[in-house]
Formats: C-alpha cells, structure tokens, sequence
C-alpha cells in the first residue's frame, strides 16, 4: 500500500501553496493513501476562520477544504505554531479555527510520518 | 538508495540547488519546480549536465517552465504533478529543496 | 560431492528514522527552533531522528555564541539535551564550514564533521527527510 504524508510549511497566500495542493490532488487521484497533511511553521495560518484573500485569487483554503471532503483528508494544524500566529485553539469552541483542520500537536507528525511510506514536504 | 530532489528555488537566490547537487547521487532524479526553474539557464545545471552525461534523471515541471516563459532543454524531461507523484514512489525518499 | 550454494540475501542496512537538515542561520528566522521542536518530539517519542547542519545551518554549532544579546531565547542552550533525547547523530557538512572560514569548534560534543559524500551516504541512511 502506498501510503502518503505531507508536510505544509508555507501560508495560504503563498503561490508555492498552490504547488503543495496541486501535488496532493494528483497523489488522491492516483488512488495513493494520503494519510495525512500536517500544516506547520506558516502553513498553520491556514486554519484561521478569518483569512479573506480577494475573490479573484486562488482560494487555497478553499481547495484544502475541498480535498477534505472529497477524499476524507485529514488536515492537521500545529497547534504551538498556530497560536504563535494569532490563532487561538484552546477556546471552548475554538471560534478562530476552520473547521476543516484538525488541532494537533507536534506528536501527530511523529505519528504520521512513522506510518508513510513516503513524507514530503512543501 | 535513490532519492528524489524537489528544487524549488532559484540558485540565482539561494545556495539550496548548490546543497542538493553536493548531496547527489547517481541513481537519484531531480524535478525543477516553482522558481526552482529558473536553474535551467544556471551555470550549475550546465556543469551537471557535462558531469552526470544522462545518467541523473532531470526533470522539470512543463506549466512551471512555460509559466516563467522559460525555454526548456531537450535533454531534461517534461513532467507533470502525476508523473511526481510517481517519481515520489519509484525513489526511496523524497528532499525538498525551498 | 556436491556444492550446495548457499543462497545468502545482501545484507543492506535499511533505512529508518528522520533525517532533520538545518540550512539556516539561528538568530535571524524560526527555522532553527522549529526544527529542533520536531527533534526533540521525535526523541521523546522514542524515534530515530538525526540532525544535519549544512550550508548556514552550521552557524547553529558554533561555540561562543549568545542570543541574549540581541533579545533571542537561546534556543542553542537545548542543544546540549541532546543525549537525554537518544539523538546521537548529529552531522556538519566540511565544505560548508571551509566556505565560511569556521573550524571544528561547537557548543555541543560529537558532531561528526562529514565531507560532501559521506554528508550524502548518512542522509541515505534515513527513511524520511525534512529541511528547515
């Protein structure tokens, strides 16, 4: 079984994101197991609820929520890199956070890297 | 012991092309992506090409290259995102280079 | 008589555990300290995790340094926990040293200065790579 982890290191606004997303659509439409993004360093501001990149622009978050749904690809956020970035996720109802991440912590990406295949980073 | 080298950044830039071809070995493939394009007209790539003679697979992503309006060499191969998924499991491990 | 030819499997050391490479400068961006997070987890959860200095990474072992002096938490100082977390394999690349007119003087014991080569076989001895 070909197993898939990748690890996100650059923002939603990030035109490398785009390369990041692009690379983990062609791996779930190659039937690869994808068990897992871990969004770290900047990638962790994906998960903030009140990002708003103009309309005519490339909505990353969007197409990671869409992939989530699609393919059941979990998305986890670092949660020490995310609340250093103004995201609060220890709330009762983690208000800031989107939905379609996943908070976690660093022993996620222990956890999915020790079960890949293969990691790759972006 | 095959790896495969994501090159993302221009070696006009930065010093990451230059680490990944210290590291490289002959059974090892190197896709150029994002700015890591632009290293088609480095003079690193130049001396690569004169010193591996074809026996490193070298390849660069054809939106990525045409996008930058970059001409490509007939000796590297054009790829696209699939054909990288595919290379991540025909090595062994895969170096990002950003 | 007849010769049995023992058919014995090439013993090739397989690869495991994370390679981690710092190829940046310690003061000046995150880089450093987020790698060393990762580090430190995967040593307390009992994995295999090697350290790589190359290029301005090896601006990460140099001795004498002091972060305080310019309001940095010295994240170098964890370094020396390294042991307690079982990370033992901790790699310098020699060119990059030379190019930066640095000698072998670290903060921390046993780093293993490597040439470019030897830099590439011992990465190539881990499963998984990551590059802050």
């Amino acid at each position: 079984m070909k197993t898939l982890a990748v690890v996100v290191t650059t923002p939603p606004y990030s035109h490398l994101t785009i390369t990041a997303l692009t690379y983990v659509e062609a791996a779930l439409v190659a039937g690869i197991n994808v068990i897992g993004v871990f969004f770290y360093q900047d990638g962790a501001m994906h998960a903030n609820k009140n990002t708003s990149i103009a309309s005519d622009e490339y909505q990353a978050i969007a197409h990671w929520q869409r992939l989530q749904q699609q393919y059941q690809l979990p998305l986890h956020i670092c949660i020490t890199a995310a609340e250093k970035r103004g995201i609060a996720c220890d709330s009762i109802d983690n208000e800031q956070v989107n939905k379609a991440f996943t908070v976690s912590g660093l022993g996620e990406l222990v956890e999915l890297t020790t079960k890949a295949s293969r990691l790759v980073q972006f | 012991m095959s790896t495969l080298h994501l090159v993302r950044q221009s070696a006009f830039a930065t010093n990451d092309f230059a680490q990944c071809l210290s590291v490289l070995d002959h059974q090892d493939s190197i896709v150029l992506m994002d700015d890591g394009c632009y290293n088609l007209k480095h003079s690193l790539m130049d001396s690569l090409l004169k010193r591996v003679d074809g026996t490193i697979n070298i390849n660069v992503i054809t939106t990525h290259a045409q996008a930058r309006a970059i001409e490509t060499i007939a000796t590297i191969n054009h790829i696209d995102m699939a054909d990288v998924v595919e290379l991540t499991f025909n090595h062994k491990k895969v170096i990002t280079w950003q | 008589m007849t010769i049995i030819e023992q058919q014995t499997p090439a013993i090739l050391p397989k690869e495991s555990g994370l390679a981690i490479i710092n190829s940046k400068a310690p003061f000046s961006s995150n880089h450093g300290k987020d790698a060393l997070d990762v580090a430190l987890i995967f040593g307390s959860f009992e994995q295999k995790v090697s350290l790589f200095f190359q290029g301005d990474g090896v601006y990460q072992l140099i001795a004498n340094q002091d972060g305080r002096l310019v309001s940095i938490k010295d994240y170098l100082k964890t370094f020396s926990a390294f042991e307690f977390y079982d990370i033992e394999d901790i790699y310098a690349c020699q060119q990059s040293l030379v190019n930066r007119q640095l000698n072998e003087t670290f903060h921390i014991n046993d780093v293993q200065v490597l040439t470019s080569i030897e830099f590439g076989k011992a990465l190539n001895r881990h499963q998984h790579v990551l590059r802050f």
